[in-house]
C-alpha cells in the first residue's frame, strides 16, 4: 500500500484472500487486513497491513474485535467468507452504530432462518427442513416422494442437503438412497433439506448500496459445480426484469442497506422463479474472475465501494459499467475432476487446447494417481478457463468439457 | 476476439489478457497469475511464428513478474549448461519458463530491454554458450535420445530462433573455447565432444563461415580428428589413406607418425586415420615407427621396449576406427610406466583373452552400438581408463562414489582394477568384503542408480552398477551405528590406503556444523605441507564436498578425491583433486571458481587455493596417529576465513545453534 486517498474510508477485510488483497492494495483506499496470527509473517514480509484475530474463538469477543478497529480508525468490515460474514456484522454494527446489522448478518450464516425469512418476505421457495441427524434425512427423502406418488421401488427423485454453515458448493450433497445418507459425515449437520427442482439454476451476483442496486450481474450455470459463465445467455437474460425485483425483495426482507449478495435460484419449467440460499460474501468458484475479465471492473474494488460508508455517488457511477452491454465478450470457467479412476498425468484435450475460445488452466500435476470418488460439489481439481463472443457456443463447449479427460 | 486469425495472432490475444493480470498483481499474488502465462507460452511455443510473439512480449513478461520466486529470478546466476535439459524436460510449465527466459535474454543482449541485474554483455555471452553446449541440437537430426523427448522439434527450433538472432560466429568462438577447456580436463567419453566438432565442421562448410579468428580455432580441432597428417589432410577416407601409405618412404612415415602424435596430445583426441596408421605400421618390425605415433618419452619409450610384444597385441585386439582413443589410453599407459607393476602384463592378457558374460555384453552393445566385439569396446576402455585415470566421468548418474572408486584403482591400484572388471565381465558379479563379511553384488538389489548406466565409459557401464549395489550395502550395513558411514565406507570399498580416522564437519543427527574448527585443524595438519612438516600426500584420499550454486546455495553432497597439495606458480598453497562430475571447471559461488587449468593442474585435475576448498570440504580422511610436534601450528586467520567462507555458502542455515533439525543432514542425502 503506497498511496491512498485520506477522505476515503479506511477498509477492514475480515479473512484470508490474496485475491482480495491484491485488489484492495490496488485500490484508492487505506486497508487492513484481519486474518488469523499464521498469516503475521507473510504479511511483515510483504508490507501488507494487518491486525492479528482468531475468528475460530467464540463470538463474545466479537465487541473487542469491533473496539480494536474503532481506535484504528476503520470505517467499516468487510467479510470475505461464510465465517466472517457474523463477525463483520457484529463490527459493523458498532463501527456504523446500527445494532441491525449484527441479527441480519446471522440470518445470512444459518441456511434454515434464511429460507424462512425469504419466505416471510413473500419469495417462493422449495419444500425444505431442518435435519439433525440422518434419521431426519431419511424421513424428508421418503416423504417427498410419497408426495411425488412414487411406488416401493421407483428410483428416487433426489432430495439436496446443505450443511448450516458451509459456503457455497462445499457441504452440498445430493440424495438418492440410504446409502447416500449413511455417506454423510457428523460434522455437516446440522443440515437444511431441499426438494429437487428441476429447471434453470443460475447465481446473481448484486452490489448494492443505500438499498439500491448498483451492478447486477447473472451467472449461468452450464453444469452445478462444473461450469459457469457471465454474462447469461439472451434466453436467461431476459428474465432480467424479473430477477432484479426478486432481488429487490431480498433487499426488503433481509433489510440490506449496503454491501454484496451473492444469492441462487431456480427457474423452474413452468417459468417460475424459486430462491435457493443467498449469501452476504465474495462467491466462490472465481465468479468475480469471470465478471472482470467480461466487464474489466475488480468485483473486490466494488464491494469495497458499496461498503464505504465514505464513497460518493460519483465514484459509484464511474466505476460500473452497464450491465450486458458493456460486456467485451462472455467468460466461463470448467472445474476438472478426473473422469478415470486411476491417473498419471495432466494432459489438455486437444480439442480444448485447440479451441479458440480456451484461454488457459489452472491445473497441476496429480498429487496422486489414485482418484477418490468425488463426494460433494466443488471438489474440482482446477479450473480452466474460456471466453468468447457466441455465449451458446460457450455454453455447449463448457458442458463438452465434462465429456473429456484432463488427466489420463 | 481473433477468432479466425492464425493460432500465433490469437494466442498473442490471449497472452495479452494474461499478461495484464500479472502486471497488475501486488508481487505477493504474482505466482497466482503466473501459470495461466506459462500454460499461453507453452502453446504459443508450438505454433509457427509463436517465438516471433513471445520475443517481442519478452520485456513486458520480465517487467510483469513472470520469474519472480523462481530460480529464474536471479539472471545472473543461471547457468548455461542447464538450458538444454530443462527444455527436454516433461513439465510443459518448466520447458515454456525456460523459453521466455532465453527471449528475455535475447532482449537484452539486443538492447530491447535492460534488467538491473543483467548486463547486456553477459546476456549475450550466456546465450552464446547456451547455443554452442546444444549445438548438436539444431544442425543435425535428432537423436534417438531427442526423439523420446515430448517435444522433439520444439529444441531444435527454440535454439534456431536465438541463433538466428544473435549470430553464429560468436556462437562458434564460444564453442572452441568452451571444448578446449573440456579437453583439457582429457575426459575419457570423449564422443560428446568428437560430436561437436563434427557438428562445426558441418556448420563451417553448410553455412559458408568464413569468420578469421574463429575459423581458425576450429580449424585446429576440426584438423586434429579429420586430417591431421599431410596425407590425409583432405579427409579423403581411410582405404584411400592406406592405400597412400604403401608409396610413402621412411621419411614419410616418420613424418605421419609425429603428425599424428603432435595432433593427439594437443588435444587428447585421436583420429580415425591414427588408429588406422597404428594397425598398419605396429607389426612392422624394420621401422619403429609406434613410439614415435604414440608420441612416447623416456618413460614410455622404456616401456614399449619392454613390453613390445604385449603393446603390439593390445594395438591389434584394442585399436580400431571405432575405438581410436584407445591409441591415447595405450600411450598414456605406456607413459606412466605402470607395466613396469608385476601383476599388470599378465592382468592385461587375461583381460585380451576374457569372453564376457552374455548380460554384459548387452549392456557394453546397449550403450556403444556393436561395430566392434563387446571384448575390444571394454579393452580399449580399459586401456583409456588405466592411461588417464583422472579422465573417468560418471556421466549423468548419480553414482559419483562409483567413479571416483575406478579413478584411484587406475592410479593407484590398477591391477584391482583388473580384478574387479574381470570378476564383473565373466561372471557379472564382484564379491568385496566388508570388515570381514563377504558381499556379493549378484545378491544384491539395485543401489542409487536404478538402471545400469550406459552413458559412461566401458570399464564404468560394466563396473558401475556392481559397485553402486555394493556401496549401498555397506551404507545399510552401517546405518544401526548412527554417524557418519563414510568412516567405515571408504576404506573398506577403496583399500587400505584410505586413512581410517574420517573427520566430519557437521553432526550428523542435525546437519548443523560441529566443532569446525578442530575439523579445520586436523585438515591443515594433516594434508597442509606448511603445518605438516612437509610430507606429500601419499595416496589419493576420498573426501566430501559441500557442492554449492554459482549463487552459493547449498546443491548437495559430493564425492571427490584429493591428489595432492602444492604450491601453485604464483605460490599460493592449492589444493589439486579429482571430480568425479564430467566437468571439473564449476563455479561454486562466493568467488570460488574450480580451475581446470593454469594453476598447475595436471590433465583432469581439478584444483582451488586450499582455503577455498576447506570452505566447501565437509569429509575428510585422516591418520589416526601422527608422530608428535611436527609442523607447525595452524594460525588463527586461515581458519577464521575459511570459516567466514563456508558460513557465506553451504553453511548459512547450519550454524551450530539449538533449533530445528535441517531437511537434508548428511544422512539423508545420498551423495551424487
Amino acid at each position: 500500500m503506497t498511496d491512498y486517498d485520506p477522505e476515503k474510508g479506511y477498509i477492514a477485510i475480515l479473512g484470508w484472500s490474496l485475491n482480495a488483497i491484491d485488489a484492495v492494495d490496488r485500490f484508492d483506499r487505506r486497508y487492513i487486513v484481519v486474518a488469523p496470527p499464521w498469516a503475521e509473517d507473510y504479511c511483515k514480509q510483504n508490507d501488507i497491513p494487518y491486525m492479528a484475530w482468531d475468528f475460530d474463538r467464540l463470538n463474545e469477543r466479537s465487541y473487542e474485535l469491533a473496539t480494536k478497529l474503532k481506535d484504528e480508525g476503520v470505517d467499516v468490515a468487510i467479510p470475505l467468507f461464510e465465517e466472517t460474514v457474523e463477525w463483520a456484522g457484529a463490527v459493523n454494527s458498532v463501527l456504523l452504530k446500527n445494532p441491525r446489522l449484527l441479527g441480519q448478518s446471522m440470518l445470512f450464516r444459518d441456511k434454515s432462518l434464511m429460507k424462512r425469512r425469504a419466505q416471510l418476505g413473500g419469495i417462493r421457495v422449495g419444500v425444505f427442513e431442518e435435519a439433525h441427524d440422518r434419521g431426519d434425512v431419511i424421513r424428508f427423502l421418503v416423504r417427498v416422494n410419497q408426495t411425488l406418488l412414487k411406488l416401493d421401488g421407483d428410483p428416487n427423485d433426489p432430495i439436496h442437503f446443505k450443511a448450516f454453515d458451509k459456503s457455497g458448493t462445499a457441504g452440498h450433497r445430493v440424495i438418492r438412497t440410504p446409502e447416500d445418507v449413511d455417506n454423510i459425515p457428523d460434522e455437516e449437520f446440522p443440515a437444511l433439506l431441499e426438494s429437487h427442482l428441476d429447471g434453470w439454476e443460475f447465481a446473481v451476483e448484486a452490489w448494492i448500496k443505500d438499498r439500491k442496486i448498483e451492478f447486477l450481474n447473472i451467472s449461468e450455470y452450464v453444469t452445478l459445480g462444473y461450469s459457469v459463465f457471465v454474462p447469461a445467455t439472451p434466453e436467461l437474460e431476459k428474465h432480467r426484469a424479473r430477477i432484479t425485483e426478486e432481488i429487490e425483495k431480498l433487499i426488503e426482507a433481509f433489510d440490506i442497506d449496503f454491501g454484496f449478495i451473492h444469492p441462487e435460484y431456480f427457474l423452474t419449467n413452468d417459468n417460475k422463479l424459486y430462491f435457493g440460499e443467498v449469501a452476504y460474501r465474495p462467491p466462490g468458484f472465481n465468479a468475480l474472475e469471470l465478471i472482470e475479465r467480461a466487464y474489466g471492473f475488480n468485483g473486490y474494488q466494488g464491494m469495497v465501494l458499496m461498503f464505504d460508508p465514505k464513497a460518493t455517488r460519483e465514484e459509484i457511477d464511474a466505476f460500473f459499467p452497464e450491465e450486458v452491454k458493456d460486456a467485451k465478450g462472455h467468460a466461463g470457467c470448467f472445474g476438472v475432476y478426473p473422469r478415470r479412476r486411476v491417473v498419471s498425468r495432466l494432459e489438455i484435450p486437444e480439442a480444448t487446447r485447440d479451441h479458440p475460445y480456451f484461454e488457459y488452466h489452472q491445473l497441476s500435476e496429480p498429487m496422486e494417481q489414485k482418484v477418490t470418488k468425488r463426494t460433494a460439489f466443488g471438489t474440482h481439481w482446477g479450473l480452466a478457463y474460456f471466453f468468447g463472443e457466441d455465449p451458446h457456443r460457450l455454453r455447449d463447449l463448457l458442458k463438452a468439457q465434462e465429456e473429456l479427460d484432463f488427466y489420463v | 476476439m481473433a477468432e479466425d486469425a492464425p493460432d500465433a495472432a490469437r494466442l498473442a490475444g490471449t497472452l495479452d489478457v494474461a499478461l495484464q493480470r500479472l502486471e497488475q498483481a501486488r508481487r505477493f499474488n504474482k505466482h497466482r497469475y503466473q501459470m495461466p502465462v506459462l500454460d499461453v507460452v507453452s502453446r504459443l511455443i508450438q505454433v509457427p511464428g509463436g517465438l516471433e510473439v513471445l520475443r517481442e512480449r519478452a520485456p513486458a513478461l520480465d517487467a510483469a513478474g513472470l520469474f519472480w520466486g523462481s530460480d529464474w529470478e536471479a539472471p545472473a546466476t543461471l547457468l548455461p549448461q542447464l538450458v538444454g535439459q530443462t527444455l527436454s524436460s516433461d513439465d510443459r510449465t518448466l520447458v515454456a519458463l525456460e523459453v521466455a527466459n532465453l527471449l528475455r535474454f535475447l532482449a537484452i543482449a539486443q538492447g530491447r530491454a535492460t534488467n538491473p541485474n543483467l548486463h547486456a554483455e553477459h546476456a549475450r555471452h550466456f546465450l552464446t554458450q547456451v547455443l554452442a553446449l546444444n549445438l548438436r541440437h539444431f544442425f543435425a537430426g535428432n537423436s534417438e535420445a531427442d526423439r523420446q523427448e515430448a517435444n522433439p522439434g520444439l529444441r531444435q527450433n527454440v535454439f534456431r530462433f536465438v541463433a538466428e538472432h544473435v549470430g553464429l560466429e560468436d556462437v562458434l568462438g564460444v564453442l572452441v573455447d568452451e571444448i578446449w577447456r573440456i579437453l583439457e580436463q582429457r575426459p575419457v567419453q570423449s564422443a560428446p565432444v568428437k560430436e561437436m566438432i563434427t557438428q562445426m565442421a558441418i556448420a563451417m562448410t553448410r553455412q559458408g563461415l568464413d569468420a578469421g579468428a574463429e575459423r581458425l580455432g576450429v580449424e585446429r580441432l576440426v584438423s586434429a580428428l579429420f586430417g591431421p597428417t599431410t596425407e590425409c589432410r583432405d579427409d579423403p577416407g581411410v582405404a584411400v589413406y592406406l592405400g597412400r601409405l604403401g608409396h610413402l618412404d621412411e621419411a614419410g612415415l616418420h613424418r605421419e607418425a609425429q603428425g599424428f602424435a603432435r595432433a593427439m596430445h594437443d588435444t587428447g583426441l585421436v583420429s580415425d586415420y591414427h588408429a588406422a596408421f597404428l594397425r598398419w605400421v605396429a607389426p612392422i618390425a624394420e621401422v619403429e615407427l609406434v613410439p614415435e605415433a604414440l608420441g612416447l618419452g623416456p618413460t614410455g619409450k622404456d616401456c614399449w621396449r619392454r613390453w613390445r610384444g604385449l603393446a603390439v597385441d593390445l594395438i591389434d585386439a584394442a585399436v580400431s576406427e571405432w575405438t581410436p582413443q584407445a591409441a591415447y589410453g595405450l600411450a598414456m599407459l605406456l607413459e606412466r610406466g605402470i607395466l613396469h607393476l608385476p601383476p599388470l602384463a599378465p592382468a592385461l592378457r587375461r583381460q585380451m583373452s576374457m569372453q564376457l558374460t552374455p548380460g554384459t555384453a548387452q549392456r557394453l552393445a546397449l550403450a556403444f552400438g556393436d561395430a566392434v566385439a563387446p571384448e575390444t569396446r571394454l579393452l580399449a576402455g580399459v586401456l583409456e581408463v588405466l592411461g588417464q585415470p583422472l579422465g573417468v566421468g560418471q556421466g549423468a548418474n548419480p553414482t559419483c562414489q562409483s567413479a571416483r572408486a575406478i579413478s584411484m584403482w587406475a592410479l593407484n591400484d590398477p591391477d584391482y582394477l583388473l580384478n574387479l572388471i574381470a570378476q564383473a565381465g565373466e561372471f557379472d558379479s564382484v564379491l568385496m568384503h566388508f570388515e570381514g563379511q563377504p558381499i556379493n553384488s549378484a545378491d544384491l538389489p539395485a543401489g542409487l542408480a536404478l538402471s545400469a548406466p550406459i552413458d559412461a565409459d566401458p570399464v564404468s557401464v560394466v563396473l558401475v552398477p556392481h559397485l553402486d549395489r555394493i556401496y549401498a550395502e555397506m551404507g545399510r550395513l552401517c546405518a544401526p551405528r548412527g554417524g557418519e558411514p563414510h568412516r567405515w565406507v571408504n576404506p573398506e570399498f577403496h583399500g587400505w590406503w584410505v586413512s581410517r580416522a574420517c573427520l566430519v564437519a557437521v553432526d550428523v543427527g542435525t546437519g548443523r556444523l560441529a566443532e569446525f574448527d578442530t575439523f579445520l585443524t586436523r585438515f591443515f595438519k594433516s594434508y597442509d605441507p606448511r603445518f605438516n612438516g612437509g610430507r606429500p600426500l601419499i595416496h589419493p584420499q576420498p573426501a566430501g564436498i559441500a557442492v554449492t550454486d554459482s549463487a552459493a546455495r547449498f546443491v548437495g553432497w559430493h564425492a571427490i578425491a584429493i591428489l595432492r597439495v602444492a604450491e601453485d606458480q604464483h605460490g599460493d598453497m592449492r589444493i589439486y583433486f579429482y571430480n568425479p562430475n564430467n566437468d571439473s571447471g564449476q563455479d561454486w559461488g562466493g568467488g570460488v571458481v574450480v580451475s581446470t587449468s593454469g594453476f598447475g593442474e595436471r590433465h583432469g585435475e581439478a584444483s582451488l587455493p586450499i582455503e577455498q576448498f576447506c570452505a566447501r570440504l565437509y569429509l575428510f580422511h585422516d591418520d589416526p596417529v601422527r608422530p608428535p610436534g611436527i609442523g607447525a601450528p595452524v594460525p588463527e586467520d586461515i581458519r577464521a576465513r575459511v570459516h567466514q567462507m563456508a558460513v557465506e555458502s553451504w553453511a548459512a542455515e547450519r550454524l551450530p545453534e539449538d533449533g530445528v533439525v535441517l531437511a537434508g543432514s548428511t544422512d539423508r542425502a545420498a551423495p551424487g
